[in-house]
């Protein structure tokens, strides 16, 4: 039996990597454009970006897939599903990560910046050279979490029949009945992608924070 | 304990000319006109003028909370004042003249004139990611455009300067806190301003090593081309440093003077009470 079944889980466990890092990328960005956007000088740059965050916090991520999946082409707009998924993926740890970013860019003390504007930095210098770098090592572990919950989340997109690992283990629990075997090597595997994100994370945390504390 | 110091003594021609003269034969560097500045109802500044001639030395005493800080932050331009100009060189600082109207000045005028002017911080405010040396040589490197060997150079001279050329490879939180202003010292100084102010700057420091951040300051005091408005709690070493001491109460120069004058002949009661807590200890 496990002869046959394993080649699908590892063709499903492929998508699902596949999603998370292809999700994780976009919601990178999304989460700086939007985070900074937040603490923007000009009030409409501030305002799209708050009103981005707040509906994708305020709404769960399931209907997101789906509205993106089967709403949008109502507007004409057909997107695979790879794509759709990837989409509501990112846009909705974007929006979480955006608060990382806003956070973090806080709560560098005041006399960070203080001693930047003495030195003459100009806005961007002073943001390039002096708090982001120590912003960075705050959101580090922050946004290792974020992942996680990224690739857990991936789960999600079987539900628009995207093959991915969760998607195949129920496929394969429908013609063979064995739940137990099935979904505990699930559990394992979803185990297992996880593991490499969080000691990468860790290595740079570490990496970034050598000799300073 | 003593600081290795190599710093250049230049005898500045007018040193011995009281200040009040000196600051009508040159022009001042630094000008406040009738200053005001408040936090919602609290007012820290009343109507404050005063006047600093290049290479000048001011101290400035009085209580806590008395506006002494808020007066630096605004040339610093790290706070905006409410009502009044300061000039920076005959420059304004805080406002931009267009069409014979005074209007706020934008950042890139505020970069153009804070350019003059260098801060110590009472919490040294180093960069905590930073080397020692690279805390030192990031400003040169892309505030003034330097390349990477000449403000290494500049660098690492100014860290000689301080008696820090043994840390340059080191983290701020390896040292101690007299040698971490020692290195916001040659942090503010490397970009060669012509005001320096320090705030403060033994304040937050443990007793045993304010002597040497003391040293370093009265070194480049005796330099003479930099002026210094000095914020300080430490009388003696104002009494040392300073042509002219400031005493502020409640937002106000109160009395000002000579050293000698200000601490041996207080005219105010409020300077009299305020000193004689210093003497009684």
């Amino acid at each position: 039996m496990w002869f046959d079944i394993l080649p699908s889980f590892w063709e499903g466990t492929k998508i699902t990597i596949e999603l998370t890092l292809f999700s994780a990328v976009i919601a990178f960005f999304l989460a700086f454009a939007a985070g900074f956007g937040r603490l923007s000088k000009f009030r409409a740059v501030r305002l799209l970006a708050a009103t981005y965050v707040e509906v994708f916090r305020g709404t769960s991520l399931f209907v997101q897939l789906f509205w993106i999946y089967f709403a949008l082409p109502l507007f004409g707009i057909m997107l695979p599903k790879m794509v759709a998924g990837v989409l509501a993926l990112s846009l909705n740890a974007g929006a979480y990560g955006s608060e990382i970013v806003r956070s973090t860019l806080i709560s560098v003390p005041k006399g960070q910046s203080e001693a930047a504007i003495a030195l003459n930095m100009t806005p961007w210098q002073r943001t390039r050279l002096v708090i982001l770098p120590q912003a960075l090592v705050m959101m580090l572990p922050a946004f290792g979490n974020l992942i996680i919950e990224l690739l857990k989340g991936t789960a999600l997109v079987s539900l628009i029949t995207l093959s991915d690992l969760t998607f195949v283990a129920t496929v394969l629990n429908s013609s063979i009945m064995r739940p137990t075997e099935i979904f505990s090597v699930l559990l394992i595997i979803y185990f297992v992608i996880s593991l490499p994100f969080t000691k990468g994370i860790q290595w740079i945390e570490h990496r970034l924070s050598a000799g300073r504390y | 304990m003593s600081v290795p110091l190599k710093l250049i003594y230049n005898e500045d021609p007018t040193k011995n000319i009281g200040s009040e003269v000196r600051k009508n034969i040159v022009r001042p560097i630094v000008t406040y006109n009738n200053i005001s500045k408040s936090y919602g109802d609290l007012q820290v500044l009343k109507n404050i003028d005063l006047e600093i001639a290049p290479g000048e030395k001011v101290a400035l005493i009085g209580p806590s909370g008395s506006g002494k800080t808020t007066l630096a932050r605004l040339l610093m331009t790290l706070e905006e004042p409410t009502s009044g100009t300061i000039e920076v060189e005959g420059e304004m600082l805080w406002h931009q003249r267009v069409n014979d109207k005074l209007i706020k000045a934008n950042e890139k005028h505020l970069h153009q004139v804070r350019g003059n002017i260098g801060m110590v911080f009472q919490h040294f405010n180093l960069f905590p990611h930073m080397t020692i040396l690279r805390n030192v040589m990031e400003a040169p490197r892309n505030v003034l455009g330097l390349s990477k060997d000449e403000a290494k150079e500049r660098a690492v001279k100014m860290l000689e300067q301080v008696g820090l050329s043994s840390k340059i490879d080191a983290y701020p939180a390896q040292l101690s806190g007299g040698q971490k202003q020692r290195v916001a010292i040659a942090r503010a100084l490397v970009m060669r301003p012509k005001v320096m102010l320090f705030d403060e700057p033994t304040s937050a420091l443990d007793p045993e090593l304010v002597g040497e951040v003391l040293e370093v300051i009265k070194a480049i005091a005796s330099e003479g081309e930099m002026a210094m408005l000095l914020i300080t709690h430490e009388m003696d070493f104002a009494k040392d440093v300073a042509d002219r001491i400031l005493f502020f109460d409640q937002g106000k120069i109160i009395e000002q003077g000579p050293p000698k004058k200000i601490f041996n002949n207080p005219e105010s009661e409020r300077l009299q009470t305020f000193l004689s807590r210093f003497n009684r200890h």
